[in-house]
């Protein structure tokens, strides 16, 4: 009887405290680092010159990115979720610091997946830690001041005009619009090569394509609209572009 | 065996909840009972999330009262939203900032924010715990960063101290300042004024208060709905578009053509003390504004439809019927609200 019972209390425990309690298992400290890529080589503020596919000629000055709610999900669907208060993270192109996410007190587990957000989920928005990013975003000009929201995504830069030598400036600014567009996205990568598993890893590789910025799922010429800002139609295509530059690498 | 049921069962209670109890553990900061009036609806704002305590809502007013806030160290929230007039900032068309500086919209009333759903006149801020970001950054209002705020913050041992005992992390960070300044400002509810008592049956209206009732409810209230004499939407009331300020509405926010000129449908409550009117304060008393929707109404993009009836623009109405409209709005101004010292500076 006593054991029936204390089975019984153990299975409340481990339902009722969330998905925390799933994993038994030693933690450990494991980071991500993230790499902005063009071609095979990491992105060049300023001084270097790309081709996008529409053959438009830009160099990029500004890549900034906020990744949130981290999520570790075993083949068995068993996840761990990062505490959302400590899950958001700037990623600056410009500070080598903030490409390598160190996050605390992992399980140790060979997981499959690893899912993420870019930018900040509307549904806790802007409660749950949110607001005490504001210091960090607000540092990093990833702050719409006058709407009291987060910048997700930001890349700026030149481009040049098809067969002038003028450079013109385009920026992309991409964020949710208020409560009436949610431009957060998840991202889900997932690794049959034990990317994922933590027994043998510490540090998680995980590279951007910036190229697919402008065609990943829709095709975004600089030269249509060089500003994308508050945008309904073009803000929700760079999202979704944005959402699918992501793979996990093993170099 | 029931005891051992009912110990486990404790146990785990503890286990899981320590976090929510807490708030009301801390022995010297006692939660406040939000008035809830009767006839009102269901606040929008997460009291649980957020619950208004003694040290919290002290917090909340010593913030929303320093200038330090601001850059230049003297224009705190209280200086545009100034209490006997409903928190707005009384005869000025646009608020004020920094060093003089111009904003290009009227600053709005404080009172009942806890229903309220979206904040500012084009809604960009979706909860109040974000909202005071806006006026905290903006270069044109306290032109300051939250992060030198709170440096600011840390050096004040009473702020310090306040933050300590009302927040159970006790850090100064930006989600207990926006939440404190939240308890503050959802504390403000209006909802005792001689409309109230009215509807109460503690009261009746004079025949022109009266009349003036029955001309709202069949002209006004399908926007300025509900005891909340507002329906929280976006419209365009048919204002000439102001070059000086090119404001384009809630199109700022959506980015939607559809919602160019169209801005938040305000409450009417202390409207007689909140002048100036209009999300510019264009006008500057209610026998204006009724003028406009006399007569002053243009069809500029997007219209509201409730300004067009048949070829006619605009609401007609008499001159008797505008005194009569402007008799029953003077009703609606709540004296205790205004004059409450739990809100005032000194």
């Amino acid at each position: 009887m006593k054991k029936i019972s204390t089975l019984i209390i153990t299975l409340i425990l481990l339902t009722s405290c969330g998905d925390d309690d799933l994993f038994n298992s030693d933690r450990k400290n494991v980071n991500i680092r993230f790499t902005n890529r063009i071609a095979s080589e990491e992105v060049n503020l300023n001084s270097a010159t790309y081709q996008n596919f529409a053959e438009e000629d830009f160099s990029i000055s500004e890549l900034k990115y906020i990744i949130s709610n981290i999520e570790f999900v075993k083949a068995n669907g068993d996840t761990y979720s990062y505490p959302k208060n400590e899950s958001f993270f700037l990623i600056n192109q410009e500070d080598d610091g903030s490409k390598t996410i160190t996050l605390k007190n992992i399980p140790i587990e060979n997981f499959q997946t690893l899912r993420f957000g870019i930018g900040v989920d509307q549904s806790k928005y802007p409660l749950n830690g949110v607001l005490n990013f504001i210091p960090t975003a607000e540092e990093n000009q990833m702050l719409w001041s006058w709407s009291a929201g987060y910048i997700f995504f930001k890349m700026e830069g030149n481009y040049t005009l098809e067969g002038g030598n003028s450079n013109e400036s385009f920026l992309f600014h991409i964020g949710s619009h208020g409560t009436s567009l949610d431009n957060y996205k998840v991202v889900e990568l997932s690794s049959e090569d034990a990317l994922l598993n933590l027994y043998e890893n510490n540090l998680i590789r995980i590279e951007a394509d910036v190229l697919s910025v402008f065609n990943a799922a829709h095709e975004i010429r600089i030269n249509d609209k060089p500003d994308i800002q508050i945008d309904p139609e073009n803000a929700p295509k760079v999202a979704e572009n944005v959402s699918q530059l992501f793979s996990l690498i093993s170099e | 065996m029931k005891v051992f049921v009912v110990i486990f069962i404790s146990i785990v209670c503890l286990a899981c909840s320590s976090e929510d109890n807490s708030y009301i553990e801390i022995s010297d900061n006692k939660t406040l009972d939000f008035p809830q009036p009767d006839f009102f609806p269901t606040p929008v704002y997460d009291l649980d999330e957020n619950p208004p305590t003694e040290k919290g809502f002290e917090l909340g007013k010593k913030l929303f009262y320093d200038g330090r806030l601001s850059s230049t160290g003297v224009i705190s929230c209280g200086f545009c939203h100034i209490q006997e007039f409903s928190f707005t900032h009384h005869t000025h068309e646009v608020s004020h900032g920094v060093n003089g500086a111009l904003g290009n919209r009227n600053a709005q009333p404080l009172m009942n924010l806890a229903y309220l759903n979206e904040f500012s006149w084009d809604g960009a801020a979706p909860h109040l715990d974000a909202f005071s970001i806006i006026p905290i950054t903006a270069e044109v209002e306290m032109n300051e960063s939250v992060s030198n705020v709170l440096n600011k913050l840390k050096q004040d041992d009473e702020y310090l101290a306040l933050f300590a005992t009302a927040f159970d992390d006790g850090e100064v960070n930006p989600q207990n300042m926006f939440r404190a300044l939240s308890q503050f400002m959802v504390m403000m509810v209006s909802a005792n004024t001689k409309y109230d008592k009215v509807l109460a049956g503690n009261a009746v209206y004079n025949e022109s208060e009266a009349a003036g009732q029955a001309l709202f409810d069949t002209k006004c209230s399908s926007c300025h709905q509900g005891v909340l004499f507002t329906d929280q939407s976006y419209r365009n009331n048919g204002l000439a578009a102001d070059d000086r300020y090119n404001d384009v509405g809630r199109k700022r926010v959506t980015g939607l053509e559809d919602d160019k000129y169209k801005f938040k449908v305000p409450s009417l409550r202390n409207i007689a003390v909140s002048l100036p009117y209009m999300h510019d304060g264009r006008f500057k008393t209610l026998k204006e504004v009724l003028d406009h929707y006399d007569e002053g109404v243009v069809n500029t993009p997007n219209l509201d439809p409730l300004m067009q009836q048949g070829d006619e623009l605009g609401i007609t109405l008499t001159e008797t019927e505008k005194e009569q409209l402007i008799a029953f709005l003077n009703t609606l101004t709540d004296d205790n609200f205004l004059l409450d010292p739990r809100f005032s500076e000194f």
